[in-house]
């Protein structure tokens, strides 16, 4: 319970860029790296674990195991009570992630947003597997590209499959999403990691089945600053990655335009989704991870809060 | 301001094209990839936005390049007020104004008026500006060099004379060529002032003025001019007992349009009418008119034939001299006791001719004396063997000049016993080898005597057969006119003093060959026989322009008989010019430029009879007046018609001033270091960093 006590303004210097993180190459030296950085930084004590993180007395009732009993308070009340631990709580961690043609992007000198998504799905990954939190990753684009479900043996599983992940074909949310949900009848947090290049309400269409099964969502919206701030100046044909259409552009006269579209779809997305109580994250591929995993931890946290 | 071409300026609408390369800007090749244009597609394609220029300077420059260039094509240049015009004009002129001063320009009043048109372009000369005074007929001759002195060139036009000779235009165009390419002056201007006579165009020439010379022709051609001239005169000699009679033939020819009725012509002899008719003269055609004979005792009598009269009368009269045909006397020396058949070919050979050329004696070597032989110009010995004692005699005659003809057979010797006479040393009589016969091989045509054989078809000498032939061994000194075949000289020549001996290696009885027989005998004979007594035929008249050799007619006279030896001799002119010719006995010869009569006289004393005279004549050429237009005559001096300028020269074209003003050139210039500024620019502001768009990993 002392994680978020630190959650304080991090040194931005402890978080590794992405570039240089797109130099490492293997996801589960990426992942360790990050979250091992990324934890010492927020905990004195380097052990972290929810097997010690006391949660609550109750009563014993038959069948419990008599392991689990305080002994202590047994002497003090005479009566049979059993510790809880945090630990117990495990969950289930899914990523849904976006391997459609569009995430291939990558602006000037950054890493691709796929690269990025990966690394992100990776880290949470790893933390949850360190959580004993069972994890698994859907891939998707227009159709489901593969499934690993929820398992707390299949973190490696889930690092070759971000690894195997290749954005070729053009993507749709809703189709795939709708698909998969059935498979999340256990409570879940599901984390979903695209670019959302979709009407928003469109968006919450694919996320609703999810909420009604009882998950937890958590929505990271993967950008590249270039899709934020459209830095063109030259006039020319920008083709859409995904559809392959040209459009003749001249980047100046319309870049006020598109910064306020841009800017009113993550306005609307960001409203639509606090309304639901999914948590929504602007991930801007050109910062370090520490915001994107922040936003995690703190779902964490309420979550485990609430109940 | 103006342009010379100004349909180029339509070019000005090519100022859209970097108005539209600014507003629609250069498109990469290469589209930009972009995640999504969900964004983009819903922003209205388009908008005012688009339509803003987002590089002023680099628009500019783009504009400002296309409309110098576009300025440029259309040849723009500031009109000039005519005295603007006459400054820039008269800046620095160097004019050269050719006079035709040909005899055909004593046209009536032409000469006047080309001195008036000569006067009126010196008058037109500016500050700075130079002209030069170029008098020309057959040649061209440099009156006034290069001078801006107006007073000069005026006084030289009053001053400068008509002249006997015919119009040839070469000559002056190529001289003003010379001047023009010389001078440093920037406009160069040839007038030509002339009757534009179509004679005097000989042959196209090859006259290439500088490069923007203007050439003004001037015609001052009479209009429909009518013109009688005399244009040549033939002779028809007869022998009257002793006395020569001769009927003078003239051809006149009326070169107007109309017929002419009732022409006089009359002939003069020694300035006295000896004879007149009257003629009708058809347009374009010589008609004879016949005088009476008359008798001619005396050399160089002078005749003049005149006919009618008309503005131009230097062609209505036609000069000639004449002295009686007196044939040179030859002596033909046979052996003692020769029949007459012997020296038949000689003889007869050397008297055909109307009037005789030759006066033949023949006699028999044993009467020949001294006596004789002052009374010959010529010996002709034909096989003869001459005694030693003739040898003295014969020395001196040949060293006086006279000529010997020695026809080698059995009997020849060496005519003086001393072998200074004989050309060569004599061998005995040879045969054909293998009995056949001998051909002429080599047979020297540059030789005086042998001359006329030169042309081809004008004497056959590959046919003359010889059977058997004196061959002769010449001295270095000796010129060998003809070579047998095998080699062995056939005829060989020696100059002794002032005569000559050419000695024949074959007899000429058609015995040893037969030469005799052929066609080319008589000529031969004739041109040996004349070349040896030095007999000179003088031509009746000379034509304008000609150069006469007066060489031998000077030495004739300074070699003097017994009189006063002078060394030199003095041409005179029918102007009254004196020319002093013949100077230590080199050769002389005389331009005959003046129509009329030419006298040499012995330097310092009186020659013993009449003078020896020339007559001379204007080129019958001359006479046609017919004139070409200015446009041809322009087109014949500079290969195109288009250098006429404006007979006005104060007058600029707008052409000429654009040339002067020269604008597009700099237009051009600055317009494309414009475009180059232009790429520059647009090159740096192309490398300012776009956000390029690597590959997707």
């Amino acid at each position: 319970m002392e994680h978020h006590e630190h959650s304080g303004p991090m040194a931005g210097s402890r978080f590794v860029d992405p570039k240089v993180l797109a130099r490492i190459g293997n996801l589960d030296l990426v992942a360790r790296h990050v979250v091992d950085g990324f934890i010492n930084g927020l905990h004195r004590a380097p052990h972290f674990g929810a097997s010690i993180d006391f949660a609550e007395h109750r009563g014993y009732v038959p069948g419990d195991d008599i392991r689990r009993l305080d002994w202590r308070l047994f002497a003090r009340t005479d009566k049979f009570y059993l510790k809880q631990y945090e630990a117990d709580t495990n969950t289930n961690f899914a990523v849904l992630l976006d391997i459609s043609k569009s995430m291939s992007f990558a602006g000037d000198g950054r890493v691709a947003k796929i690269e990025y998504a990966r690394y992100l799905a990776a880290c949470m990954g790893y933390m949850a597997h360190r959580q004993r939190d069972r994890c698994g990753i859907v891939t998707f684009d227009e159709d489901i590209v593969s499934y690993v479900p929820p398992s707390a043996k299949h973190f490696d599983v889930m690092l070759h499959t971000l690894d195997r992940a290749q954005p070729v074909r053009p993507g749709r949310l809703r189709a795939p999403l709708e698909k998969i949900a059935e498979h999340f009848k256990r409570r879940s947090v599901v984390a979903l990691i695209s670019d959302l290049y979709e009407e928003p309400e469109e968006i919450l269409e694919a996320i609703k089945p999810y909420r009604y099964l009882g998950n937890d969502i958590m929505v990271f919206h993967v950008l590249d600053r270039a899709e934020l701030e459209f830095p063109y100046r030259e006039s020319s044909r920008f083709q859409d990655l995904e559809t392959g259409e040209e459009i003749p552009v001249v980047p100046e006269s319309l870049l006020q335009q598109y910064r306020e579209l841009i800017q009113g779809h993550i306005e609307s997305l960001r409203a639509k989704f606090s309304e639901i109580r999914v948590d929504y994250t602007v991930v801007d591929t050109s910062r370090p991870l520490d915001e994107a995993l922040f936003s995690y931890l703190a779902h964490r946290e309420r979550t485990m809060r609430v109940r | 301001m103006a342009f010379l071409a100004p349909l180029f300026l339509l070019g000005l609408a090519a100022l859209a094209v970097p108005v539209l390369v600014h507003l629609i800007q250069r498109e990469r090749k290469t589209p930009i990839e972009f995640p999504s244009l969900m964004f983009v597609r819903r922003i209205p394609y388009q908008s005012v936005q688009r339509r803003r220029i987002t590089n002023w300077p680099l628009f500019l420059l783009r504009c400002l390049a296309v409309l110098l260039i576009v300025l440029a094509f259309s040849r723009p240049f500031f009109r000039q007020t005519p005295v603007q015009a006459a400054f820039a004009t008269s800046g620095a002129r160097e004019v050269v104004i050719l006079l035709d001063r040909s005899a055909s320009m004593g046209y009536g009043d032409t000469w006047q008026r080309a001195q008036d048109e000569a006067k009126r372009v010196i008058d037109g000369l500016g500050n700075g500006d130079q002209a030069t005074l170029v008098l020309f007929d057959r040649n061209a001759e440099e009156n006034v060099r290069a001078t801006g002195d107006a007073t000069r060139l005026r006084a030289a036009v009053d001053a400068a004379e008509l002249s006997s000779g015919a119009t040839r235009y070469a000559p002056a165009l190529r001289l003003a060529q010379s001047l023009l390419s010389r001078s440093t002056l920037g406009q160069k201007e040839v007038v030509a002032i002339s009757d534009m006579q179509r004679t005097g165009w000989e042959r196209p020439e090859e006259i290439q003025f500088p490069e923007g010379t203007t050439f003004t022709p001037i015609s001052v051609a009479p209009v429909d001019p009518a013109n009688i001239s005399v244009t040549s005169v033939a002779f028809n000699r007869a022998r009257f007992a002793t006395e020569e009679r001769v009927s003078v033939t003239a051809a006149v020819t009326n070169r107007g349009p109309e017929t002419l009725k009732d022409v006089p012509v009359t002939l003069q002899i020694d300035g006295i009418q000896s004879g007149s008719a009257r003629a009708t003269l058809p347009p374009g055609v010589a008609t004879p008119v016949v005088f009476p004979a008359f008798t001619l005792t005396q050399n160089f009598v002078r005749g003049v034939v005149r006919a009618g009269s008309d503005p131009l009368e230097s062609d209505n009269t036609f000069n000639f001299v004449l002295s009686p045909a007196r044939p040179s006397p030859v002596l033909v020396i046979t052996r003692d006791g020769a029949t007459p058949a012997e020296s038949l070919y000689l003889t007869a050979g050397l008297v055909v001719g109307t009037p005789a050329a030759f006066q033949v004696e023949s006699m028999p070597i044993s009467k020949l004396s001294s006596a004789a032989m002052s009374r010959a110009s010529v010996l002709v010995f034909a096989d003869v063997t001459v005694p030693t004692a003739l040898g003295a005699d014969l020395k001196r005659f040949v060293e006086r000049g006279g000529g010997i003809l020695t026809v080698l057979g059995g009997r020849s010797n060496t005519l003086d016993g001393e072998g200074a006479l004989l050309p060569g040393t004599l061998a005995a009589p040879k045969d054909a080898p293998g009995g056949r016969f001998e051909t002429l091989g080599v047979i020297d045509f540059s030789h005086q005597a042998l001359e006329l054989f030169k042309m081809s078809k004008s004497g056959d000498f590959s046919g003359v057969r010889f059977f058997r032939f004196r061959p002769i061994t010449p001295e270095p000194t000796d010129v060998v006119l003809a070579r047998f075949a095998d080699g062995t000289v056939a005829m060989a020549e020696r100059k002794v003093g002032g005569g000559r001996v050419i000695a024949f290696g074959s007899t000429l009885d058609g015995d040893w060959n037969d030469l005799v027989l052929k066609p080319v005998f008589v000529p031969l004979l004739h041109q040996i026989t004349r070349y040896l007594g030095q007999v000179e035929t003088q031509p009746e008249w000379q034509t304008s322009g000609q150069v006469v050799d007066v060489t031998q007619r000077v030495a004739a006279l300074t070699a003097g008989g017994a009189d006063v030896r002078v060394s030199s001799a003095v041409v005179l002119s029918p102007s009254g010019r004196r020319l002093t010719v013949g100077e230590g006995g080199a050769v002389s010869s005389v331009e005959v430029n003046e129509q009329g009569f030419y006298e040499i006289r012995p330097q310092g004393g009186a020659a013993s009879g009449r003078p020896f005279t020339l007559a001379v004549n204007l080129e019958a050429g001359e006479s046609d007046l017919s004139a070409m237009d200015a446009q041809e005559f322009t087109a014949g001096a500079t290969g195109r018609a288009s250098l006429v300028a404006s007979a006005v020269p104060t007058v600029v074209k707008p052409e000429e001033t654009e040339r002067r003003q020269s604008m597009w050139w700099f237009l051009l210039l600055v317009g494309f270091v414009l475009l180059v500024a232009e790429s520059v620019l647009a090159n740096r502001l192309s490398q300012k960093p776009v956000v390029a768009m690597p590959g997707t990993r």
